[in-house]
This record gives structure tokens, sequence and C-alpha cells, in this order.
């Protein structure tokens, strides 16, 4: 008993720091934006399957996947922001996420085409046996999310608090009207954090996609799904609280996946969003 | 003195309403202007014409004889002008230090040089020295008037050549709101040009040399602080007595 626990708690921590790259993301988004950008995760699964194909074609290996991964997922994202949030800037917050939707669908359709098959196997993160620790079994890819997470969540406080960008970042974040009276150009800025927030996402896609050892059509979905509940555990817009969401929700995952089963998992996850909405909404507007 | 900025005949609407309809004005370099109006006069509106935040629909706004009108608001800040706005709106959850440097943004990574940002830190400490005190602290927790303190300083790290201030005197204590006066006082003994929107037709009075009176989107009223006194309605509309 006290074993699983162990177990379920080490899973569980792995699978919250993928969750915490995608939910960093989105918050950034939604922090520049005020806006919810549902095609975030289609965009990581294009980025993936640009990465599958690269490696179809040319048998490329994992670090350069890992930068078509990121780059693509970039350039994906790029398009959403032009597409969905530049026009709408000042209008409508709805107008912005419908059409975000329709650019998921989109976005589907395209992976779909250019690769037509359910699933495509992705090259492994690592193929050697799991670290076998005083009893407990520890999986080398489950290290690797939590140290790249670790770095990603250092690199992005250190860029947020120590740069130029972070500055105008943040201040764009706080008060959009005030940043351009301080003469920040928000589009400019919007638009840099979109990209940030993409390259995240697209890394948290890449090992997600390595772990997994495959990647289908789904990984839009499930990542939008990860990140806006993580995100929505964390309070809404911050960073921190988007971090200690995504722990929660991968140890709630792996928890009730053991004690409860896989069917069971994914209800636990949206029953403690939903309590949260309707005990304390005031939670969801803090900062 | 010479004009710094030049209004004329500026229409900004909002949809079909105009909320100014053909102001023009001008702000003498070196001195204080003081914009007086009641709610809804369009002063607000005005100061976000001349701030590039909204897009006048015509009229030009000069600033040293340059065309203005129409540019973005980061573009404004380059060229001078530093709003510092109704409210204060400093970035809450930034620290006060944050506050300044974004405050400075335009300047960083260009010619102006570390340096230099850092000496104007230090000034805005010197002029300011609670938010020196208080330099790692969140700009949100800061009372009303500190906050006031930070806009206003923010707005001077952009090294404006005209600082515009929108009612800074709005919902503070009126020992605090002696106190922005001075600091008005000195920024102009040291050269600022101000443009100031206030209700406060008192205080304005120790300090601008100059007055317009806006209702309903037009100047109604220009003149000295002489002939402001005089000018009955004024009076009896800003300075509560009759003579």
């Amino acid at each position: 008993m006290l074993a699983d626990l162990v177990q379920n708690t080490l899973d569980g921590l792995a699978a919250g720091s993928a969750y915490a790259l995608l939910a960093v993301g989105f918050t950034l988004i939604f922090g520049v934006l005020r806006r919810v950008n549902l095609c975030y995760g289609p965009a990581i699964m294009l980025g993936c399957y640009a990465a599958t194909f690269v490696h179809l074609s040319f048998g490329a290996g994992l670090l350069v996947l890992a930068l078509v991964c990121v780059l693509a997922s970039v350039l994906a994202g790029g398009y959403v922001e032009r597409l969905c949030f530049a026009p709408h800037r000042k209008g409508s917050g709805i107008a912005a996420m419908v059409a975000s939707f329709a650019l998921w669908m989109q976005l589907e359709e395209v992976a779909i085409l250019a690769l037509p098959k359910h699933l495509y196997p992705f090259p492994a993160l690592y193929d050697g046996k799991p670290i076998d620790l005083a009893g407990f079994t520890i999986r080398v890819e489950a290290l690797v999310m939590l140290g790249a997470a670790s770095v990603v969540c250092a690199a992005l406080w250190w860029v947020l608090y120590r740069t130029r960008f972070g500055i105008a970042a943040r201040a764009v974040i706080d008060s959009p009207l005030a940043a351009e009276l301080s003469g920040i150009s928000v589009p400019r800025v919007s638009m840099g954090v979109f990209a940030l927030a993409s390259a995240i996402g697209g890394l948290a896609g890449f090992l997600v996609s390595a772990s997994f050892e495959q990647v289908t059509p789904m990984l839009g979905m499930w990542s939008t799904f990860k990140g806006l509940l993580a995100m929505m555990l964390g309070g809404l817009g911050s960073l921190p609280g988007a971090v200690a969401g995504a722990l929660v929700l991968g140890l709630v995952e792996a928890h009730s996946q053991w004690f409860l089963g896989p069917q069971l998992r994914d209800l636990l996850a949206f029953l403690m969003l939903f309590m949260l909405l309707a005990i304390g909404p005031r939670w969801m507007t803090t900062r | 003195m010479p004009a710094l900025l030049e209004v004329a005949d500026l229409v900004t609407a909002y949809g079909k309403i105009e909320a100014l309809k053909g102001v023009t004005l001008e702000v003498a370099e070196g001195g204080i202007t003081c914009l007086l109006g009641p709610n809804g006069a369009g002063k607000t509106t005005l100061m976000y014409s001349i701030a590039g935040i909204l897009k006048p629909r015509r009229g030009s706004i000069r600033l040293r004889g340059e065309e203005l009108g129409g540019c973005a608001p980061h573009e404004a800040v380059s060229r001078g002008i530093a709003l510092v706005p109704e409210n204060r709106l400093v970035f809450p959850s930034m620290s006060v230090i944050d506050n300044l440097e974004a405050g400075a943004y335009r300047r960083q990574g260009g010619r102006a040089g570390r340096g230099e940002i850092d000496a104007d830190l230090q000034r805005m400490f010197g002029r300011f020295p609670r938010l020196k005190e208080r330099s790692a602290q969140l700009a949100g927790t800061l009372s009303g008037g500190e906050q006031q303190m930070l806009a206003v300083a923010r707005a001077l790290m952009s090294r404006p050549k005209l600082l515009l201030m929108d009612e800074p005197s709005l919902g503070l204590a009126p020992l605090v709101v002696e106190e922005i006066f001075r600091i008005v006082s000195e920024l102009h003994r040291d050269g600022t040009t101000v443009f100031l929107v206030e209700q406060n037709a008192h205080m304005a009075l120790k300090v601008a040399q100059h007055f317009y009176l806006m209702e309903q989107g037009r100047v109604s009223f220009s003149g000295d602080p002489g002939s402001l006194a005089e000018d009955e309605v004024i009076r009896r509309a800003y300075l509560g007595s009759a003579k």
C-alpha cells in the first residue's frame, strides 16, 4: 500500500511536469491576450506531426526532432495568433475563442491529410531499462520530463524577471493600456509571448510524444484539455499556480488510475474542476 | 513662450458620437497649462488622442511643429509624450522598480545605455524618497498617493518633452493632493512642460499659467489665472463661491 502510494506519487509528478509545461504556455497566452486559445494544443500536435514526418522521411534523431517540434509549434502558433487573435485584439473574446476552435478543426484535418493513419510511432525518449531504486521503478523518461520542466520554468522565470522583454511581457499582462502608455508595443510583445508559449508547448509535445512513443491527432485535444485544466486548477493566470495545478492534476490522476481505474481517472480530474468552480469561483479570478 | 504642443480642430469620435468636436488649443513650452471641465466634456478623450491611444478623425496634433496625429502610442512615447493616466494605472503585480524600468522601456537597449537609465532611477528615488523605501514592493500594495507618485515617476522615466497628467488628484486625501501639486511645480521649475487635466481648480490656480475650459467636446474658455477668477460662470462652477 505505502509502496503503491510512493510509486504513484513519482509517476504523478512525472506526468504533472509535462502538464506544467503545457499549463505554463497556456497561462502566458491567457495572460497577454485575456483570451482562451483552444487551438493551443492542436498547434502543438501539428508540431509533433511535423517532427514525425521528418522522422519518417529522413530518420532524424531525437535532438533534431525536438527542434522541429518546437519550431513547427511556433509557426503553427503564430498562424493561430495572426488569424484568431490579432484581428480581435480589441473586440470580442468569444469571437476569438470560436475562431480558435475553427482552426483546431483545420489543423487536425491538415495533420490527418499529411499522415492519414490513426497512429504513428515516435522514437522513444529512452529505450533502456527503468532505474530500480530501493524497490521503486523510476522511468528515465519521467526523470527527463521532470528535469526539462524544472529547467524551462527556471529559464522562463529568468526571462520574465531579468530581461527587458520580460518587463514588457509582465507589463502587458498587468495592464495593456498602461503598457502602451509606457511605450511598449502591445501587439509586438503579445506576439513574442505567443511564440514563447508555443515553443514551451512544442517542447512539452515532444516530451509527451517521445515518452508515449506515438502520435495521434488526439494529442491536440489532449494538450488543450490538460493545459486548460491545470491552468484553471491553479487559479487562472498565475504561473506558479499553473505549475502547482499541473502537479496536483498529475498526482490526482496517478493515484485515481491506480486505486479507481483508468475510466474514473479523467472523471475525477473534471470533478475536481467542477467542485472548484461550484465552491469557490473567486479562486478563479484572483491572479 | 513658443508653443510646444499645438492641437488644431481635433475631432475624435467613438463610433458615431463625437467626443471632441473640433478642439483647438496650445501648450506653451516650459509652462503648466491646465484643462478644466465637467465630467464627460472630453478631457480624457483629448489626453488619449494626444497620447495615441485614440485615433483622431480629423484635425492635427503637433509637437514642436511635427505632426503626431494618428501615430501609435509607443511612437508617441518615443517622440516625447508621456501620459500619467487617470486612476494612475500602475502595474500592480510588478515591483516599484520594475514599474520604473517599464517607463524607460523605449530607452533600454538603445543608445541611451544602462548608466543613463540607472542615473534617472536614482533621480526619481531622490525626488520620491517613498518609492526608494518601497522599491522592491509590489506596486499594487502601495497607497493611492504612492501609486500616483509612481505613475508620475514612471512617466518621467521616458524623459518626455511633454508630461500629460489626467486628474492626478482624483480620489486622494487633501494632504496628498498638496504633495502632488508641490511635485508638479517642482517639475515645472526644472523645465518640464506639463499639460494638466484637473477638477480641483483651487489647487490648479496655484501652479498653472494658462487655463482652458472644455465643455461638451469644445473649448469654451481660454485665459490666464486672473481672467479665470474674473469669469463669473467659471468662478461659480469651479471655485465654488460668488464674489
